[in-house]
Parts: C-alpha cells; sequence; structure tokens
C-alpha cells in the first residue's frame, strides 16, 4: 500500500509541474567531465576519486532535501525505515532523474536494503578505461552514494551507501546497499546560564 | 490581519533570521501611536526574544508529541495581545510568525514561505552555505525583498 503511494506522488509531482527538463547528454557530459578531472587530479588513484565523488554528492544532498520537500508536497515524516526506501526511489529519484530503482535484498531487521537500477542516466556511452584497474576500483556513479548520505543525514538519519556491483564492471546489474545506522536525536538549545 | 514578526531557526537551533513589521515611526508618519516615550521601549533586544520563542515553540511542540503522538503537530498558540504560529519541516528547519489575535491559521501562509522563498533564495543559492551560522547567506537580496512583499501583501 505504501509503495502505490510512493508511486502516485513521484507521478503526480510529475505532471502537476511542468518541470523544466535538462538535456541528457549535457548531464551525462558533465557528470563524466567531473568524473576525468577526479581521476587527472588524483592520478587515477580510484580509491581517491571514489571518496572524492561521495563527498561532492554529500553535499548536493545536504541542499536537495530541500528541494525534494518542496516538490514532494510530503507533510509527514516517513514512519519507518522501509517507507523511506519507498520514497527515495519513487518520488526522490523519480523527480530528480526520472529513474525508479528496485528496492530488493531487505535484511531481516529492516535496516539494510539495495537499490538495483535497470538504468543510469549518468552512465550512458561511458566505458570505463582499460588499465587493469578502474574496472576493479572506480564506482562511476559514486555521487549518487553521497547524495543519499547527505539529504537523509539532514531529515535525520545517519546512512551508510556504497555500490557492490555496476554493469560497467562488467556486472550483471548496478546495485546499491544502503544501511541505517542510527536515526538523529533532535538537537537541544543550549543551557541558559 | 497584521504581521509582527517573523523567525527562522535552523536544526542546531539557532535564530539565523528575524524581521519585525512594526508599526512605521517614520518621520513621514502624522500620527505616531500615543502614549510611551516613542518607540526605544518596544524591543529591549531581538536576540533575547529569538531565544525565549524558541524555548518555548520547542517545548511546546515537544509537549504535543508526547500527547497527541508523532504525528501530531503544534501548530499555534493565542494570547490575549498575539498568535505565534508555528511551522517544522521534515529537515528541521523551524519558521516562527506572531500575528494579530484574529489572523487564521498562518500554516499554509509559512509552508509557501518555505518553498517558495527559502528553497529558491537561499538553498538553491549555490555560493551561499550549507549551515547559516550567524544567519550567513540568509540575508540576501532576494530572499529580503521576496518575504517583505509576501508578507506585506497579505495584510
Amino acid at each position: 500500500m505504501a509503495s502505490s503511494k510512493a508511486s502516485r506522488l513521484g507521478e503526480e509531482y510529475l505532471e502537476r509541474t511542468r518541470m523544466d527538463k535538462v538535456n541528457a547528454e549535457l548531464v551525462v557530459l558533465t557528470y563524466g567531465t567531473i568524473v576525468v578531472q577526479l581521476c587527472k587530479d588524483f592520478d587515477s588513484d580510484y580509491v581517491e576519486v571514489n571518496k572524492q565523488l561521495d563527498k561532492m554528492g554529500y553535499n548536493i544532498g545536504l541542499r536537495l532535501i530541500e528541494d525534494y520537500l518542496a516538490k514532494s508536497n510530503t507533510v509527514r515524516r516517513c514512519s519507518n525505515f522501509r517507507e523511506t526506501a519507498e520514497m527515495i526511489a519513487k518520488v526522490g529519484f523519480k523527480i530528480f532523474l526520472n529513474i525508479t530503482p528496485t528496492i530488493t535484498n531487505w535484511t531481516s531487521d529492516g535496516k539494510q536494503f539495495s537499490l538495483v537500477f535497470d538504468e543510469n542516466p549518468f552512465a550512458d556511452f561511458v566505458e570505463l578505461p582499460d588499465d587493469g584497474r578502474a574496472q576493479d576500483e572506480l564506482w562511476y556513479s559514486n555521487i549518487l552514494c553521497g547524495v543519499l548520505r547527505g539529504a537523509l543525514e539532514m531529515v535525520q538519519m545517519q546512512v551508510e551507501a556504497h555500490f557492490v556491483s555496476d554493469v560497467l564492471r562488467g556486472n550483471d546489474t548496478t546495485e546499491m546497499r544502503i544501511s541505517l545506522i542510527r536515526y538523529i536525536d533532535d538537537e537541544l538549545p543550549p543551557e541558559d546560564d | 490581519m497584521v504581521v509582527y514578526s517573523f523567525y527562522i531557526f535552523d536544526r542546531h537551533t539557532e535564530c539565523i533570521y528575524s524581521k519585525t513589521w512594526l508599526p512605521s515611526f517614520s518621520s513621514a508618519d502624522p500620527s505616531p501611536p500615543a502614549g510611551g516615550g516613542g518607540g526605544t521601549t518596544l524591543r529591549a533586544s531581538t536576540a533575547d526574544d529569538a531565544k525565549l520563542i524558541f524555548g518555548t515553540v520547542f517545548s511546546l511542540r515537544n509537549m504535543v508529541r508526547k500527547l497527541g503522538g508523532d504525528n501530531d503537530a503544534f501548530v499555534s498558540y493565542r494570547t490575549a495581545h498575539y498568535k505565534l504560529h508555528f511551522y517544522e519541516t521534515a529537515s528541521s528547519l523551524r519558521l516562527v510568525m506572531l500575528t494579530d489575535t484574529a489572523t487564521l491559521s498562518m500554516r499554509n501562509v509559512l509552508h509557501q514561505i518555505y518553498i517558495n522563498l527559502w528553497v529558491e533564495y537561499v538553498v538553491k543559492n549555490p555560493l551561499s552555505p550549507v549551515e547559516h551560522k550567524g544567519g550567513a547567506g540568509v540575508r540576501n537580496e532576494m530572499f529580503e525583498m521576496g518575504l517583505d512583499q509576501f508578507v506585506r501583501g497579505l495584510m
């Protein structure tokens, strides 16, 4: 039930707003340029590139969440992490990338799930460099992990997100694993002396 | 309807924006309100007011949730002289507006301020900082003008 509600919200948004669209090739090229520049700056130290992409995503996420809240017209918090996953996949990704990743592989405690990306607008036309390392070390779309981490932190959820497979590396699917670490408490006003 | 003042508090409980729309005491005004020693006694310290207001709304919000469940929301309270309206986003941004007592719910107005002014002019400004320590990045021209126009349009 929650799932159909979430997809309806995503669809509704797209109908309600004649949203400005940006050319897909522009997105692919812009994002690609960032990754290439990072690879150059860090001498193809792909572990560091992953880290930088995640950090950039984090800073985007901190802001993007406000836009998400404004656009999605959600008035209340998700009551559990499963609902959060639905909203991420069916509203968040729908609004910003017009894709709906599949939610699977829940752990029994409901704190970890996977997003499987059937399509990934960032990765069109992309082939990883043939230097024998990129295929094993670079997570090309790692910025998305950071975005989720930043966005969820703003709504009081500390999460960890990382890719576990990527079709660019020759895997069958592109899968991101997301784990809830904890809910963050409200900050209290400083005590008066 | 009269709007007296407006405050924004961030998730770190800091007051990052405040504005008052008190009746004008400018020299152009032919009839300043009678009584008192002019406008000087009106406000001792805006910073203290903001702290008191935050303490109040924060406690009320917690109390409301305790009694009414997590989905309940503190909306407003009214005294003999004013009405305080409260709106909190999921990202823990708190908007507070003080109006006269006859004003109906301003929840929608505060929501509009959030989506049309805050998100558009503060959050989406790539050069404004993410955290608004001391109000940094909030006092930009677009936001202030937009807010003033919007609120004056209501009155």
